[in-house]
């Protein structure tokens, strides 16, 4: 066998197959980091670096558009706003989400499938339609322009993945695994915490990134609905359009880092869920 | 069980934080204007830090801003102290919405403005705040390809697209540059300059024949138009980065190729056409909805925002000019230095047609706006003939004049109710 690898030469199918591979996960990579690459240079570039064409490969370490917005009013205070309205909608929309992925596919009741379908239709209206009632009406009931209000939008928006996503990797784990956890002395809640919950752990780190990176994205709902606890992108997005490029980029690179840090941070639970974990 | 109290742990204190944002008691100002983050910092660092109550400053994208404000009045409840827009966004207001500014004893130098601020009723439902225009800008490199015999400050259109024409043959790229972007202000072109300048008229004059030359000459120059233009909205990017050599744009749009480089670039007056020079200003204006918390807050402010030393620090942090008397100090930026003196030419030239902004339309600004829009996309864009596009076109205007009853504004010849489409 490994005398005819050796003679096959530069014709060998599986070396043709291995160079697609190569060469695809390569493109793959310098898609996502390619344009990340540039966005990290142009924010350490100054103002006449960033206009100038060709564009430079290296960073100049001119830290000038990063420390305006060091100086830029309110920006901490909106960071830390996006980071809890992102932290509660992950949390509220896994614990409504995930009950109702369970349901979805450990029991049958009727309406089932027109209930999967309802689901999305949270996203099936834009929000700019949405925005002005639900103002009004966060108005009168003084969740206006509180952190939580906007997670509840946003969980409301982040709910239909959270279920979808739960509903299959539930529907993926046998039922015969909780009923054995029964036989043993569990009941439905500790078989579900015990057994089922340690193996869906992966899926539920990949609707927290969903409902991490709607919140985090989100623009329209946080401009209308906070004014003093803004969020950074609406805070900051809505700006950064009509800056000069330099601020552009050295903003667009501020909006990415955190949201950057919390995927880098529980990417290991999010690899799990593809079998390659503790390799 | 571990996952279980880490869970219960972000949650409760999630909850605590929520419970800890506190509300303030600022003046809140919102604001479609100075949105750039530097131009929104200096508001805030420069212009507003000089009142004696906070101000916290908000400038925000068209849409969020006005949903805002619905619905504040909807629910009859507001923050909002006091708002900084565009007349365009005031007109498209119900006026009874705005908080009735007439016994403040403030308002522009210019009657024009201050009967425009009106809104067609007999008292200022906003004050003017700041003004601008649009103007020309050329890189240095353009002017040794400017036609024989031309004035910079005196260009026709025949000779600007003389002087486009030059340029893309010694270089060998068309290097005139127009904000036809998604973003672009292409409609204020249309309405505030070519239509003035060769038809002596905007709403009257839509479907004349005069407007069938304009379009042509617009194509002539279209033809001499960087292709990319489909795709700039601020040309002082494409000045900077010198893919535009010539421009067309808002003063505040051009503002930072002069402040970045300003040995390198000149700023000149629109060119002419057969029926004159026509340019358009442009008007923001402050106002107060009915539903503000405070209302001597909101008025202090405003009163504020007029006062000379305001206006002066308004102008350099925003580019907007200030609509009061006022002497402008000797140390302003170039770009307010390039940029006064090309519209002070620009109106005081002897063939000066200047316009005024489309009042009276209320909601149907925008419709209004779509209409040149359209035009510009069907003849040029799309290579449709002229006179067909502008009869069909004419159609839309003449609804929409019908529709609101606005009477014409100049350069268009006064009417008696509804300005016509001829």
């Amino acid at each position: 066998m490994s005398e005819a690898t050796v003679d096959a030469g530069p014709d060998d199918p599986r070396k043709a197959g291995k160079f697609v591979y190569i060469a695809a996960v390569v493109l793959l990579c310098a898609w996502v980091l390619v344009p990340l690459y540039f966005l990290l240079i142009n924010t350490l570039s100054s103002p006449e670096a960033v206009n100038a064409f060709p564009k430079r490969f290296v960073p100049e370490f001119d830290l000038g558009s990063l420390t305006f917005f060091a100086g830029f009013e309110g920006m901490l205070v909106a960071l830390k706003n996006s980071i809890l309205v992102a932290a509660i909608t992950m949390v509220m929309s896994i614990t409504i989400g995930a009950p109702a992925g369970y349901a979805l596919s450990r029991f049958d009741f009727k309406g089932k499938g027109l209930f999967r379908l309802l689901i999305l239709l949270t996203r099936a209206f834009p929000l700019p339609l949405l925005a002005l009632p639900l103002a009004v009406m966060f108005i009168r009931t003084g969740l206006d322009d509180t952190v939580f209000g906007l997670a509840l939008v946003h969980t409301t928006l982040a709910i239909p993945f959270a279920v979808l996503i739960t509903f299959s990797l539930f529907s993926g784990i046998p039922i015969e695994l909780e009923e054995a956890a029964w036989t043993l002395g569990c009941t439905r809640l500790t078989a579900f915490t015990k057994v089922v919950f340690p193996l869906i752990l992966p899926g539920i780190t990949a609707s927290a990134i969903f409902a991490f990176v709607i919140s985090w994205n989100e623009v329209f709902a946080a401009a209308v609905l906070t004014i003093e606890n803004r969020t950074l992108t609406a805070f900051l997005l809505q700006n950064l359009d009509t800056s000069p490029l330099h601020l552009k980029f050295a903003g667009g690179f501020i909006l990415v880092v955190p949201a950057l840090i919390f995927i880098f941070a529980v990417r290991k639970y999010l690899f799990a869920m593809w079998g390659i974990a503790n390799r | 069980m571990r996952i279980k109290a880490k869970m219960a742990g972000v949650a409760s204190g999630a909850a605590l934080l929520v419970a800890a944002s506190v509300a303030q008691a600022d003046v809140l100002f919102w604001s479609t204007q100075a949105k750039p983050v530097e131009e929104a910092q200096s508001m805030r660092e420069n212009v507003l830090a000089g009142h004696g109550d906070a101000v916290d400053y908000q400038p925000n994208d068209g849409g969020p801003w006005l949903t805002r404000l619905n619905a504040e009045l909807q629910a009859g409840d507001g923050t909002i102290g006091v708002l900084g827009a565009l007349h365009g966004d005031f007109s498209a207001m119900n006026p009874d919405d705005l908080v009735d500014l007439s016994d403040m004893g403030v308002g522009s130098a210019s009657e024009t403005f201050n009967n425009l601020a009106m809104l067609g009723t007999d008292s200022a439902q906003y004050i003017p705040w700041m003004q601008a225009s649009y103007i020309m800008a050329a890189n240095k490199k353009a002017l040794e390809h400017l036609p024989e015999g031309a004035d910079i400050d005196a260009l026709t259109y025949d000779q600007l697209i003389e002087w486009s024409a030059n340029v893309m043959e010694a270089t060998g790229e068309a290097k005139f540059g127009f904000p036809a972007g998604p973003k672009g202000l292409k409609h204020r072109f249309f309405q505030g300059y070519l239509y003035p300048s060769y038809t002596d008229g905007v709403v009257r004059t839509f479907a004349s024949d005069a407007a069938v030359t304009a379009w042509e000459t617009f194509l002539e120059l279209w033809a001499v138009t960087n292709p990319g233009s489909t795709n700039f909205s601020f040309l002082q990017e494409q000045l900077l980065s010198e893919e535009v050599w010539i421009a067309f744009d808002h003063t505040s749009r051009l503002a930072n190729a002069f402040n970045e480089r300003p040995d390198d670039f000149v700023a000149f007056p629109a060119p002419a056409g057969p029926t004159g020079r026509g340019f358009m200003p442009v008007i923001a204006g402050v106002g107060i909805p009915r539903t503000a918390p405070d209302m001597e807050a909101s008025k202090a402010l405003v009163a504020y925002m007029l006062s000379p030393e305001t206006q002066i620090a308004t102008l350099r942090a925003t580019n907007f000019f200030p609509v009061v008397d006022v002497a402008l100090p000797d140390d302003l930026p170039p770009a307010v230095q390039a940029a006064g003196g090309a519209v002070a030419k620009m109106s005081a030239s002897p063939d000066a047609n200047p316009g005024l902004l489309p009042a009276g339309l209320g909601a149907k600004g925008g419709d209004f706006n779509r209409v040149f829009v359209d035009t510009f996309e069907r003849i040029v864009l799309a290579g449709q003939p002229i006179r067909a596009v502008l009869d069909d076109q004419k159609v839309a205007l003449a609804e929409i004049m019908n529709e609101t009853g606005a009477p014409c504004w100049a350069p268009d010849a006064p009417s008696d109710g509804a300005c016509p489409v001829e």
